[in-house]
């Protein structure tokens, strides 16, 4: 036993195998940057951008950064020692405020430097702590934000209110999926078809002459306008790969929204 | 006169409705108080840019172009403090004119023409190819128009 205990000392005074650890560390808290920035919807630049200025800032060199769609990978360096790790990256979504809060402690500790352990609570932190609307409030939001764009669309004024029900119902159901952990893409066919027939079943109660319209225009918050732009910015800065991904997602996604779209749809013209 | 009162109407129209869109968006994306306003704004602006260009009978994609190229080069100068923070604003405004309908037309026409019993599948395969290639060029009109602004300044913030 005392054996081994000599071996574990006489490993913790090699210095390679401190750097080693410190490399880790150092690693391992900058791609978790990386990957807050990724799940907030910031685009593979960005991401790359922080997870280096993490990294340098903590004290170690870079040797390279990959970004994927599911990962993050991240090379550092110190003197000839060099370690490598990589993280993995949740669900794709779009949070402003904790985006623009996780850029400005990557941009802290690129100008001020800091600790590990530092950076590993100010992240928990803000992820923690970074405000959020109530979720009434996010729900309404998005009936509205629906409801609107339907009106841009041409709906009438009986198929607005429906479309505004619609979006709201459909957003609520949408977040009890996703924190049930529910495949989004069952999601969005789900919530289409939820949506949709709240949309189009509150129009055609309503009188409206826009029934169709109100259909699609209830299930619209399901359009992924963040990720489809961003897959053209990855693709137009040199990041092919994670565009084609992202193009690739919000296209699977539009076919399931499609699929729930038209079950409603069905059902409307049986019950017409 | 009468014309140009209507066309207002219509402007202003969908300038409210395009605001109202964006800063819904906004909320659902976690914009904060301020932000949300801005939202509201530039999604007002950009819509009232594309309706105009739309009146001038450009076609809908130089429209959109035209819109989010506005909208990203004046939140890039009048939001300048802002930093990253303005070229989201300016993403927010333009995602009322993402056209997610010409999408989900063209993806339930091409679920008719696939049918096994489809009728008429000649005349239906053309406005389902029409919807997709408008959503698509559409699309990247946005793309472009809010990435050029900043690719020209450099100044692309983080």
């Amino acid at each position: 036993m005392s054996g081994v205990r000599d071996e574990l000392d006489e490993d913790d005074a090699d210095p390679v195998r401190m750097r080693h650890r410190d490399l880790e560390r150092i690693a391992n808290a900058a791609l978790r940057v990386g990957r807050a920035l990724m799940e907030c919807g910031a685009s593979v630049s960005v991401t790359r951008l922080g997870v280096t200025m993490t990294a340098r800032g903590l004290g170690a060199g870079i040797i390279g950064v990959r970004v994927g769609y599911a990962s993050i990978g991240l090379t550092v360096s110190a003197e000839q020692t060099t370690i490598t790790r990589m993280i993995s990256v949740g669900g794709h979504g779009v949070n402003h405020r904790l985006d623009m809060a996780v850029r400005a402690l990557a941009a802290r500790v690129a100008e001020k430097g800091g600790t590990v352990a530092s950076v590993n609570g100010d992240l928990d932190r803000l992820i923690r702590e970074t405000p959020r609307h109530p979720v009434w409030l996010v729900a309404l939001a998005t009936g509205g934000a629906c409801a609107a764009f339907g009106r841009l669309l041409g709906v009438d004024g009986p198929a607005f209110a429906a479309v505004l029900l619609g979006g709201t119902i459909g957003q609520d159901m949408r977040r009890r999926l996703v924190v049930r952990g529910v495949n989004p893409f069952v999601i969005s066919a789900l919530v289409a078809f939820v949506a949709g027939s709240i949309g189009g079943w509150g129009a055609r109660l309503l009188g409206s002459a826009s029934v169709d319209m109100a259909t699609i225009a209830a299930s619209l918050l399901l359009v992924p306008g963040v990720p489809a732009t961003n897959a053209q910015t990855d693709i137009m800065e040199g990041y092919p790969t994670v565009g084609s991904a992202r193009a690739v997602a919000v296209g699977m996604m539009m076919v399931f929204a499609a699929t729930g779209i038209w079950c409603a749809q069905g059902l409307l013209r049986a019950g017409a | 006169m009468i014309d140009l009162a209507a066309q207002a109407r219509i402007v202003l129209h969908q300038a409210f409705f395009g605001g109202l869109a964006a800063a819904g968006f906004g909320v659902l994306f976690n914009f904060g108080p301020r932000s949300l306003a801005l939202c509201a704004g530039a999604g007002a602006f950009a819509l009232a840019v594309r309706t105009l260009g739309l009146d001038a009978h450009w076609t809908l994609e130089g429209a959109t172009f035209v819109a989010a190229l506005a909208t990203a080069s004046v939140a890039l100068i009048g939001l300048r403090g802002l930093g990253a923070a303005a070229q989201a604003i300016a993403l927010a405004g333009c995602i009322p004119m993402v056209p997610g309908a010409f999408l989900n037309e063209a993806l339930l026409g091409f679920f008719t023409i696939s049918a096994s019993e489809a009728v008429n599948a000649e005349a239906a395969i053309l406005p389902s190819l029409q919807a997709m290639l408008r959503f698509i060029f559409t699309l990247g009109a946005i793309g472009a128009g809010l990435a050029i602004p900043s690719h020209l300044a450099r100044r692309r913030g983080f």
